[in-house]
């Protein structure tokens, strides 16, 4: 084929032209719910998935996808499979009023819980409380701070299932600043565009 | 979309009438509000489907449209450049990533998505299909195939359906370097040796024509989406969007001395318009039989555009394999 891109007229050629098998299910592996923490001191928030062969690898990629222009000072990751979800609400329902109450005091296991406080939003990091079960660990969510205002959808994932972000990883972030050839403030046209705006003028 | 317009020929609006009467009343009151749907909400066939058409066409666009642009990384004219592009680059493919996943929440695999574009059954915008002979075709890109995507892509964000919208904000906050970067590539080659000039205004003269029809057809011919509009899956019609990048870079292009091969092109301030816009812009109607050509895979670049792609997932096949963790089940993303 008579191409301008190197990768075709290059490379050595593989399979046929136009044809490729039909992916099997889960080719692109399974999916990773990603949850990211800008500045110290504000709650982490769900910024969406990567498909990843395991958690390690799906922490690597998230690092990528989501944090490669924002810096931030801590993500993790966590396998779809393990937030429990609740329900949808809207207009003034608080999804919590939907949920049982659940009693198991007697639970070592620790939940995150994030809220979706607003359609459209991202979910919220809310805090963290110890249960047995899940049920258990939203009864105590709602309980905690799920009266104040309407909550519309909750998350519980069991602390852990998480893969954190390590004390010493925290410095992968650290040289972001520096890539200024990335930054759209390093692009200052204006000067140059003004020296030629004014010799164009004069000639 | 990154390149609007291209998605809704031929849509049939007969499945409405078979949806749910309440659940589409509730559904469209909802929008009406301003609220956003979100993948667990009921919504309407035609909804989900056009949506995933929509997304998922915007997706293959990042990521052929990094191909044009990727081939110029290693003829990059300097170091600081060739890190740029690389990182432009690198964000498209990101962008690709995002947008996969919000069309995932619909209920299309990756898997499906990725094979569809290849076997061509997906279409991708138009634009990309043409060659990048020189570095100032690079340069176009960079600047003026990326604003016209940030027009498309702020319109879009506001739209209804919410890890669309939220996939878009991230994009739009990556895209102000692109249109940075490629304004200054450009004001380079304006006020540089005539030879660079010239290339500049060779690179103009071929890509105007793609870059008319990347809006999409004209609304004289397009099929009408007026349901699409107003469930806020389309965000404002072609001629729309072609006069807003009219308007915002036709003076910029103008002030670095270049000519736009368009004699009838000029702005009507005439026109009656709607409080806050203050004309319309006049120009050669584009040549939408090309237009309709390319998009059914008879472009300059259609065929090596999807080569490279097949080529990269036909090598990438084994690592893939390699990596498979059979206890695995597929779920939908949450959000
Ligand atoms: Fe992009
Ligand atoms: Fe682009
Ligand atoms: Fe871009």
């Amino acid at each position: 084929m008579n191409s301008l891109d190197p990768r075709v007229s290059r490379l050595p050629q593989v399979g046929q032209e136009g044809k490729i098998f039909p992916k099997a299910p889960l080719d692109q592996f399974g999916t990773y719910e990603v949850f990211v923490q800008s500045k110290e001191g504000k709650p982490f928030q769900h910024e969406g998935i990567v498909h990843a062969p395991n958690l390690e690898l799906a922490y690597v990629l998230a690092k990528e996808t989501f944090t490669r222009r924002f810096t931030c000072v801590s993500l993790y990751v966590v396998d779809t499979r393990d937030v429990f979800v609740s329900p949808l609400t809207d207009g003034n329902r608080n999804v919590y009023d939907l949920l049982d109450d659940v009693n198991d005091d007697e639970g070592k296991n620790k939940f995150e819980i994030y809220h979706l406080a607003k359609r459209g939003k991202q979910h919220m990091y809310a805090g963290t409380v110890v249960a047995a079960s899940v049920g258990g660990a939203l009864s105590k969510a709602k309980a905690q701070f799920g009266k104040e205002k309407i909550v519309y959808n909750v998350w519980a994932i069991e602390t852990s299932n998480i893969r954190f972000t390590q004390h010493e990883e925290r410095e992968l972030w650290l040289t972001l600043p520096e890539k200024k050839f990335r930054d759209a403030a390093e692009y200052k046209g204006g000067g140059k565009l003004k020296n030629f705006l004014e010799s164009s003028s004069k000639s | 979309m990154y390149g609007g317009g291209n998605t809704f020929e031929g849509i049939k609006t007969d499945s409405i009438t078979l949806e749910d009467p309440i659940k589409l009343a509730e559904f469209e009151a909802r929008i009406e509000r301003g609220e956003k749907i979100e993948p667990t909400d009921w919504m309407p066939q035609l909804y989900r489907k056009q949506l995933i058409r929509m997304i998922e066409q915007h997706g293959h666009s990042e990521i052929i449209g990094a191909l044009p642009e990727g081939t110029w990384i290693t003829r990059a004219p300097g170091f600081k450049r060739k890190m740029a592009l690389m990182a432009k680059v690198q964000d498209e493919v990101g962008h690709a990533q995002l947008l996969y996943s919000a069309a995932e929440t619909l209920g299309k695999s990756r898997e499906q998505m990725i094979d569809d574009l290849i076997t061509g059954k997906s279409k991708y915008s138009n634009i990309f299909n043409y060659p990048t002979f020189t570095w100032a075709d690079c340069c176009f890109i960079s600047w003026l195939v990326d604003a016209g995507a940030i027009v498309n892509q702020l319109a879009n964000a506001k739209g209804s359906y919410g890890p669309y919208c939220r996939a878009l904000d991230r994009i739009c906050a990556e895209e102000s370097f692109h249109l940075k970067y490629g304004h200054h590539c450009v004001i380079y080659l304006a006020s540089g040796t005539k030879k660079q000039r010239d290339m500049f205004q060779e690179a103009l003269n071929r890509w105007w024509p793609p870059m008319m029809h990347f809006f999409g057809p004209s609304d004289k011919i397009s099929t009408h989406t007026e349901v699409l509009m107003k469930w806020k899956v389309k965000m404002g019609t072609n001629d729309d969007m072609r006069n807003q990048f009219l308007d915002m870079y036709v003076p910029k292009i103008w002030e670095l001395g270049f000519t736009i091969p368009d004699p009838k092109l000029k702005k009507n301030i005439e026109t009656n318009l709607p409080a806050g816009q203050a004309g319309r812009w006049e120009y050669t109607e584009p040549d939408w039989e090309e237009f309709k050509r390319v998009i059914n895979g008879d472009g300059p670049c259609n065929k090596e555009r999807l080569e490279v792609r097949r080529v990269a997932e036909e090598r990438g096949k084994w690592v893939r394999e390699a990596l498979k963790t059979p206890k695995t089940k597929y779920v939908m993303p949450l959000a």
